[in-house]
């Protein structure tokens, strides 16, 4: 049993804050909220060149061929820096999802791109309602159109993992590998937290090839479920690197702001928030990485144990953040200080791939609340 | 990463597993947990688990060999922690005796102290208590007022302390006075083995807001003690005390097991209780809440092991274990007072016309005992911010 950090982890956890920092730590999201969006294709890059790119990615096309657990550290140390762009999409859900349903034709084409950094991949899953994605299979063509709207980071992906109807049930849901680039209207929509930048994204007669089905088709939803597990765990790992960074700020801002002749973290009103941060941050870890555990292991229990790191952490995400700011007095309301950035983005992932109480309905059906349980335990 | 028990690890769960169902008080795995409720009853009742342990080597399992013990590893006591806590294990009566007193002599103690003390023990045969707390020497422990005073070749001992369990049941007691005032109050402390039957000790037992009379005060008038009975040096008592606190290493997993055990039989009356003909657990806003308790209780289990792993790495327990003992102690709370919500409004209702089981009620009014025994939260957060965070520490004197 052990239930720390392994060597390798370490190694790429220590690799990638120095890393981070060499490229100027918070002003990276700051620069990229600023409009200077190349600060992401540098950092895209550098990344590639340490390998992160392809760290999941089987050495056969051109990655490191480990799983989950390493990218755990690089995950969270991205989200103590609130790291902008679609990492979490590409490395913990095209990349996961091409090896386990990906043709052998579709993996020498995508997945040696993506471990060098080339092929960057975002997902577009939730449907504009009032122009629902539809895809008709034409000859040897899908021909898309609807729209998906809170897309992330479109602008800068390559390519689209998009869930499409491609029949008259609501089980007939089918994934395609798309590139959006081609013809596709990316429209931005503005938000709050301005380093996850989010588009509508409309099809018009847009042709997909056939041969970029990922998976068989109307196995969607079950191959979606796999997915985003996996990245629900990887943006649950992101948040306790946020949660990590505001204890921090917290911590070394009240030893050294003095009121009354004395720093402010002498008061217990003010010492004992911060340590109620850190416990937050203490369970936060601790249900990130049991996820991320079941997620590497394939073990029973992974839907539920994701769910509850996820539940968990944006909540907790979202209270730290708070709680940094009123820390932080006066300057912790002030858009030159950082503590609205990981407000910002702790809201922007509190509905993301599902909510505290969506993932707490999991919880409670993975436990056999449900009524079935109850009416055999009552005879 | 690793979330899983290795070989030797499984095989010591079964045997500690097939120990238990064999020795446990009939029925008590079926749920039939009845410890007699008077004094002398409970008294009793607890002296023979204790010997039931004792003789089949589960009393004090970290303890070396060749003192009778197991010597077991970390990671053994505490599946130790979560087996006693999976089947509601009795309180162990003598668990200050075996988690401290005796691992600390062996440790500090003399030839002679080990010879007297050690074997009694383990078997059993002599329950210590721990003579710690005070009435003006809470928190603030060290500020202790009982004064140990040489004549002759005896030491007399006057003062009061209390909060002291089980010291009605007890035929030892590890006490710290004060045998020198420097004007330093950790200084000219000194820690005695003393003897409950005796004239100068009288115990009165306190009687808790659950009704239950675990806890005590003691009373100490010209209470005599040897120079044999002194553990370290004279004025050096404040260095023991930690020493001995420091054997104490899986108090915590204690908790954090109770917890799991807890949380499971929360769901249990959730399942049990119904409104307007349908089971509580179907309730929507009752699964959520059970979820948050599922998270978090989840969460405080996977802390302590994470804790557990750093402390096996670097050899030596840190300032985590005050975080385990704040979030389980809250999360304890927080759980029996939503059981006492599920009850309704028969929630007040306990002994025989619980609606339940008494024991909710019980545990209920116990847990607020949680966040005060062993360190109170508000100290734990000291504890935590300025050891691991590295606050400023509080204005003291």
């Amino acid at each position: 049993m052990d239930f720390a950090f392994n060597e390798e982890q370490t190694m790429f956890q220590q690799t990638t804050r120095q890393y981070l920092q060499s490229k100027g730590d918070l002003a990276i999201p700051r620069n990229y909220m600023e409009g200077k969006q190349e600060i992401l294709t540098q950092l895209w890059g550098g990344l590639a060149e340490l390998g992160f790119m392809g760290i999941n990615v089987p050495e056969q096309y051109g990655g490191i061929g480990l799983g989950h657990l390493s990218i755990l550290p690089i995950l969270e140390e991205m989200g103590r820096a609130v790291i902008p762009g679609p990492y979490p999409e590409t490395v913990a859900f095209a990349i996961p999802l091409l090896n386990e349903f990906g043709t052998e034709e579709q993996k020498k084409r995508y997945l040696p791109d993506v471990a060098s950094g080339k092929t960057k991949f975002t997902l577009a899953i939730i449907d504009d309602r009032k122009n629902q994605l539809k895809a008709d299979l034409q000859g040897d063509n899908y021909v898309l159109n609807g729209a998906k709207i809170l897309v992330a980071h479109a602008e800068f992906a390559d390519l689209m993992i998009v869930a499409v109807r491609t029949g008259a049930s609501n089980q007939d849901v089918s994934l395609l590998i798309v590139d959006h680039q081609l013809h596709a209207e990316c429209q931005p929509v503005k938000s709050i937290d301005e380093t996850r930048t989010l588009f509508t994204v409309s099809f018009s007669d847009f042709l997909v090839p056939k041969e970029n089905l990922l998976g068989q088709e109307s196995a969607g939803d079950q191959i979606l479920k796999a997915g985003l597990n996996e990245l629900t765990a990887a943006w649950s790992a992101t948040m306790v690197g946020g949660m990590d960074r505001v204890v921090d700020m917290s911590a070394q801002y009240v030893k050294t702001r003095e009121q009354f002749g004395q720093p402010v973290g002498r008061f217990q009103a003010v010492k004992h928030k911060v340590v109620d941060m850190l416990l937050a941050l203490e369970n936060a870890r601790s249900l990130s990485y049991y996820a991320s555990w079941t997620v590497e292991n394939k073990a029973g229990d992974t839907f539920e144990a994701v769910s509850m790191a996820k539940s968990y952490n944006s909540e907790a995400f979202i209270r730290t953040a708070n709680a940094n700011i009123q820390n932080h007095g006066g300057m912790g309301f002030t858009w030159e200080f950082d503590c609205h950035l990981f407000l910002k983005r702790a809201r922007s992932l509190e509905n993301y791939l599902g909510s505290p109480q969506e993932h707490r309905e999991n919880i409670a059906k993975e436990s056999g609340w449900n009524k079935e349980k109850v009416l055999q335990y009552n005879k | 990463m690793d979330f899983s028990y290795s070989e030797s690890e499984l095989l010591f769960q079964t045997e500690l597993r097939t120990w238990l169902e064999e020795n446990l008080p009939e029925g008590w795995l079926d749920g039939n947990r009845n410890i007699p409720a008077d004094n002398k009853g409970k008294g009793e009742f607890l002296r023979d688990w204790q010997r039931k342990l004792s003789e089949g080597g589960w009393a004090g399992i970290s303890w070396p060999v060749e003192y009778g013990g197991r010597g077991a590893t970390l990671i053994e006591e505490v599946i130790y922690e979560q087996e006693m806590a999976r089947v509601k294990a009795p309180p162990v009566l003598n668990i200050i005796g075996t988690a401290m007193v005796g691992p600390t002599l062996l440790d500090i103690g003399t030839e002679e102290q080990k010879e007297k003390y050690v074997r009694k023990i383990l078997n059993g045969e002599e329950i210590w208590c721990q003579g710690y707390s005070e009435p003006n020497a809470g928190s603030d422990l060290a500020s202790l007022q009982t004064k140990a005073v040489k004549q002759g070749d005896k030491w007399i001992i006057n003062g009061q302390k209390i909060w002291t369990s089980y010291a009605h049941l007890s035929d030892r007691c590890f006490l710290l006075a004060r045998t020198e005032n420097t004007g330093k109050k950790h200084e000219g402390i000194t820690a005695f083995l003393v003897k409950m039957d005796q004239p100068g000790v009288e115990t009165r037992g306190i009687r808790s807001i659950n009704d239950q009379y675990d806890f005590n005060e003691v009373y100490l008038n010209d209470a005599v003690a040897d120079d044999a009975d002194i553990v370290g040096e004279v004025n050096n008592g404040w260095k023991v005390s930690l020493t001995l606190l420091s054997h104490e290493r899986v108090g915590v997993a204690r908790q954090t097991f109770r917890l799991q055990k807890q949380f499971d039989e929360l769901v249990e009356l959730a399942e049990t209780l119904e409104k307007n003909g349908r089971p509580l657990i179907l309730d929507p806003i009752v699964q959520q809440n059970l979820a948050i308790f599922r998270a978090k209780t989840k969460a405080l289990l996977f802390s302590y092991y994470r804790h557990l792993t750093n402390s096996i790495r670097t050899g030596k327990p840190g300032p985590e274990g005050s975080m385990d003992k704040l979030a389980s102690s809250e999360l304890g709370q927080e759980m029996l007072a939503y059981a006492m919500s599920l009850q309704g409004a028969e929630n007040t209702l306990w002994k025989e016309d619980a609606l339940v089981d008494a024991s909710w009620q019980r545990d209920y009014l116990r847990s607020f005992g949680y966040t005060i025994e062993g360190g109170t939260s508000e100290i734990q957060k000291n504890i935590v911010a300025e050891r691991i965070l590295g606050l400023p520490k509080d204005i003291k004197k």
